[in-house]
């Protein structure tokens, strides 16, 4: 079984996916607040790539810099088969979670 | 474009102080950028500042977060010793925790320089460490008079210094902090120009 993955680390991951070959440091921040529509700070966003660097679920790489960066290099992630695995674990755990039940919920809370 | 721009001087020193080298760069670059081309043509100058100096926030407090919360746990449970176990003769407790503290800074100054190669980083991490503990303390202090403040506690607290202490001790404590963060981080910092370990 693969890492468990908490709610924003999905959101990283998925952000990564989503980028490709774009997917740097502040392209996942400002990925990751326009899918959860909120602002994020950049030390949530930086603590959780190197949480799952270092769990083996994604890998990176230094690019160059550019003039508005002030030639400060970029670190580019891609998601590793591990990564893949723990995603589509957790999209199984939350179908299983929901089967049966009709979305939009209703009635009294 | 507005290369020409740049956030506080300052706030890029304390995030060299925090991250490691190799992290710097990258991370700094991206706040740099967003800075340029989001925040500061969307919010203007006063307000980007404010951001980015919030974000640098975040990335120190984050860097020392688990030194933090040892420090306030740590004078969490001595004030709930001297409150709930009360005693006349403080002399081994104080040792106790002035060692334990001076134990923490010092740890807290020499990791964060021999993470980051800076001697700044030490009191910088010291410093924010007994601000996350003081944080830490004083909500476990609050906690414990709301849900113990019979005769024999108010009066164990009273005789063990008052709720004052509990409370203004953050203040008394960042001087030391200054001190043995620089002393932690000149150390750290000489570990790490003779080894060259990327700790975690």
């Amino acid at each position: 079984m693969a890492d468990t993955l908490g709610s924003f680390e999905q959101a990283v991951l998925l952000a990564i996916l989503r980028l490709g070959e774009n997917a740097y440091g502040r392209a996942v921040l400002n990925e990751v607040q326009t899918r959860l529509e909120r602002d994020v700070a950049a030390g949530a966003v930086h603590a959780t790539l190197e949480r799952l660097e270092r769990k083996g679920l994604l890998a990176s790489r230094l690019g160059s810099g550019t003039p508005i960066r002030a030639g400060k290099p970029r670190r580019f992630y891609r998601i590793r088969p591990g990564g893949l695995r723990a995603l589509n674990e957790a999209r199984e755990t939350v179908e299983s979670l929901w089967r049966g039940l009709e979305w939009p919920l209703k009635g009294h809370a | 474009m507005t290369t020409n721009v740049t956030p506080p001087a300052w706030a890029e020193t304390v995030l060299r102080a925090v991250l490691k080298p190799t992290d710097f760069a990258t991370v700094s670059g991206d706040l740099l950028e967003e800075y340029r081309e989001t925040v500061y043509p969307a919010r203007g100058r006063q307000n980007a500042d404010r951001w980015y100096v919030v974000q640098i926030f975040g990335f120190a407090m984050r860097s020392v977060a688990l030194w933090g919360a040892l420090f306030g746990f740590a004078e969490v449970a001595r004030t709930a010793l001297d409150w709930f176990v009360p005693t006349h003769d403080f002399s081994v407790r104080s040792a106790v925790s002035t060692y334990v503290g001076i134990g923490l800074l010092l740890t807290t100054g020499f990791w964060s320089a021999w993470r980051s190669g800076s001697v700044a980083s030490g009191p910088v991490s010291a410093t924010l460490t007994v601000i996350i503990g003081e944080i830490i303390s004083s909500i476990g202090a609050a906690a414990m008079l709301v849900m113990f403040h019979d005769p024999r506690t108010m009066s164990a607290m009273e005789a063990s210094g008052g709720l004052s202490e509990a409370f203004t001790l953050p203040i008394i404590l960042v001087l030391p902090a200054l001190l043995l963060g620089t002393l932690g981080g000149a150390l750290g910092a000489a570990a790490h120009a003779k080894v060259r370990i990327d700790p975690v």
